[in-house]
């Protein structure tokens, strides 16, 4: 079990807050044309770029921030600019980024408040749920559930993104435990999280506990699949030779 | 005995119902010639009205008859006296024939017309397959149904061929839901089939286009893959074949074909969502559309549509080197991608597979351009990733809107530029 506490430093994406920041406009990549500078291939428009391990990979972002919900009239949040930056490879990248015309504090903590007293209220349905449904319905009773879901997910993603690899949370698949009856919410639950270029679905077991204004505390377990053999060509790839019996 | 029976007789008289309430059906077992008799005796009382499903045979064989109400007692006494066994199959036939009704009604609910069918939620195999034999009924002149080939586990894999007449004419060709898990494709290759028979006279750019040129739609591409999403996992995108040596099923079927098979952008791993399979067209779902495009021979416009992502994609996949009517396709890509966007504004990006998405080998476009099919494209529907595969039913309708215009904008193309 991973185990992380989001704090301030480490990502402004993060901050505990939970009034859906999501990408809206396509991202493009920021004007500068600096050395170093590459671009992950996917969702944003690149150069194919053949990947140095010992290099670094930084992308600049803008896009604009709006409210992740059922459709509302004043959708747009702010306007954001970030910069991310992979190491070596590595998932996890570093990631600075600033709104402006955001959403004032004191307004974002009232959502949150709202966020958690609905959330209070709420009986989690236990065991395996599949939200949204095969036909990707949401009750909206359960809104809170799948908010904090993909609040617990997106942190999740993010430790696991890579130059080459992304994330989407696909389905909360099964609600483990909704504690509600201290002060913070304390859930724990899976979600199927839909990987690209790879096409993988893959069951994430996260356990966040969540209070409005503190930072977000989230363990998390994923299912480690087959171990996949990219496209190594013609050779059998996974194919194990079967082993002789050991004598002795 | 013989009293009862009579009894009975006077009764069936002065009832004499149609409907089968309180008929019961009983299964005799005699165990002897004796018995056997005995109740080929009860065959011969004809005001017993008794219905022999199973008649008397051999010793030992079960006998079947359904027992109208006002029968019923006497003959259960009869066979008690002579000691002939019996069970209660069915204890009323009214009920069991209610049941079936209302099923058949509900059936014709939500089959009765293309006019009444749902376009605006998800549907099962049966439902879709269903619906395709309401659309040729319909329109006789102009649509018709082809079986391409059979699934791995047996399914038909159908195809509906749109056409005004001719002989191999031109063709458009459109597949829908190769990746099981990507339902709105399918329920827009609905959406799209009806739309073309509504269009087809009214639309001029759509009837000029069925005048000269013939469309194949292949709605569920993957009938294995679609029916395994709806009986055990909703996210099932390969197809349902075995590999032997592997406990793991499936093959990417937009790995498996002869373009650039087996190179970077496919796995070899059969447990892998993107495993190309033992060899290109190793899948009949793959399979049969190669053979029918190759004796066709006459096809120009190819389109794969997929979810999600908001895509338009032309070749290549499997290597980065631009194909060479490279420009003339992304052209065309932005003018449909324009005509997409103009009905609600939704964004899609568009370029070649590599470049756009990722390095994918053995993909459907690729082969297909490599047959000479100029006008290959692949779409990825909505949406970019908020609901993913499990996009809301209430936007079948307008992704399917919208992405008819595209393919109007690469159809018509087609149609003005012959090659």
């Amino acid at each position: 079990m991973r185990e992380a506490e989001t704090g301030r430093g480490r990502s402004r994406l993060h901050a505990g807050s939970a009034a859906g920041l999501e990408p809206r406009t396509p991202v493009r990549p920021g004007p500068r044309a600096a050395v170093n500078r590459c671009a992950p291939r996917w969702p944003v428009r690149a150069l194919p770029v053949r990947v140095d391990a010992r290099r670094t990979c930084r992308v600049d972002l803008e896009f604009t921030a709006e409210r992740y919900g059922p459709e509302v009239a004043d959708g747009r949040l702010g306007r954001c600019s970030a910069r991310v930056v992979f190491r070596h490879q590595k998932p996890r990248p570093a990631v600075n980024v600033t709104c402006t015309r955001f959403m004032e504090t004191s307004r974002r903590r009232r959502e949150d408040f709202l966020l958690y007293k609905r959330a209070k209220r709420l009986r989690a349905p236990l065991g395996a749920t599949s939200i949204p449904d095969s036909h990707g319905w949401i009750d909206p009773s359960l809104r809170p559930i799948w908010d904090l879901a993909l609040l617990g997910s997106s942190y999740v993603m993010w430790e696991r993104t890579t130059q080459t690899l992304q994330y989407y949370m696909a389905q909360l698949s099964s609600v483990n435990q909704w504690k509600t009856n201290e002060d913070a919410i304390d859930f724990d639950y899976t979600v199927l999280l839909h990987e690209f270029s790879t096409q993988e679905i893959i069951p994430c077991r996260i356990h966040l506990v969540w209070y409005p204004g503190k930072p977000l505390k989230v363990k998390y377990h994923c299912q480690e699949l087959h171990t996949a053999q990219e496209g190594s060509g013609t050779e059998e790839g996974s194919a194990v030779a079967p082993t002789q019996p050991n004598n002795f | 005995m013989r009293g009862l029976l009579l009894l009975s007789v006077l009764l069936g008289a002065v009832l004499g119902k149609e409907d089968f309430v309180g008929h019961q059906v009983l299964r005799i077992s005699a165990v002897d010639e004796a018995q056997v008799q005995k109740v080929k005796e009860l065959e011969d009382l004809e005001h017993l009205k008794l219905d022999f499903w199973r008649g008397p045979g051999r010793p030992g064989s079960p006998i079947d008859v359904r027992v109208p109400l006002p029968s019923s007692q006497a003959v259960k006494v009869f066979l008690e006296a002579h000691g002939i066994g019996y069970t209660v199959m069915i204890e009323d036939v009214q009920s069991l024939l209610d049941e079936e009704q209302e099923q058949m009604f509900a059936f014709q609910a939500w089959a009765r017309s293309t006019d009444t069918f749902n376009y605006a939620t998800y549907h099962t195999l049966e439902e879709i397959y269903g619906f395709l034999d309401l659309l040729v009924a319909e329109h006789p002149q102009l649509v018709s149904k082809l079986q391409i080939g059979n699934s791995y586990e047996g399914r038909p894999i159908y195809v509906l061929k749109f056409s005004t007449g001719g002989s191999k004419r031109p063709a458009i060709w459109i597949d829908t839901g190769i990746h099981s898990r990507e339902w709105v494709t399918q329920a827009s290759g609905v959406w799209f089939a009806k739309k073309i028979t509504q269009d087809y006279g009214q639309d001029s750019t759509l009837t000029a286009i069925l005048d000269s040129m013939d469309i194949f739609l292949e709605i569920v591409t993957n009938p294995d893959g679609f029916a395994f999403t709806h009986s055990k996992n909703r996210m099932w995108r390969k197809t349902r074949s075995l590999t032997p040596g592997s406990a793991c099923v499936g093959v990417d079927p937009n790995r498996n074909w002869d373009a650039g098979f087996g190179l970077v952008g496919a796995s070899s791993n059969p447990c892998s969502e993107t495993y190309h399979g033992k060899f290109a067209n190793s899948e009949v779902e793959v399979k049969s559309i190669v053979d029918f495009v190759k004796s066709h021979g006459n096809i120009k416009a190819f389109i794969s549509i997929h979810s999600y992502s908001q895509l338009l994609l032309y070749p290549y996949g499997y290597k980065a080197e631009a194909a060479p009517d490279q420009q003339e396709l992304d052209q065309l890509a932005k003018s449909a991608v324009t005509a997409l966007a103009s009905l609600y504004g939704t964004k899609f990006k568009y370029g070649s597979i590599i470049k756009t998405i990722y390095q994918a080998s053995g993909s459907t476009v690729d082969w297909t351009y490599s047959q000479g099919i100029k006008y290959s494209f692949t779409f990825e529907l909505r949406d970019t990733g908020r609901y993913g595969f499990l996009l809301p039913a209430s936007q079948i309708i307008p992704t399917a809107q919208e992405t008819w215009l595209a393919l109007r904008t690469i159809m018509e193309h087609t149609l003005n530029h012959p090659y």
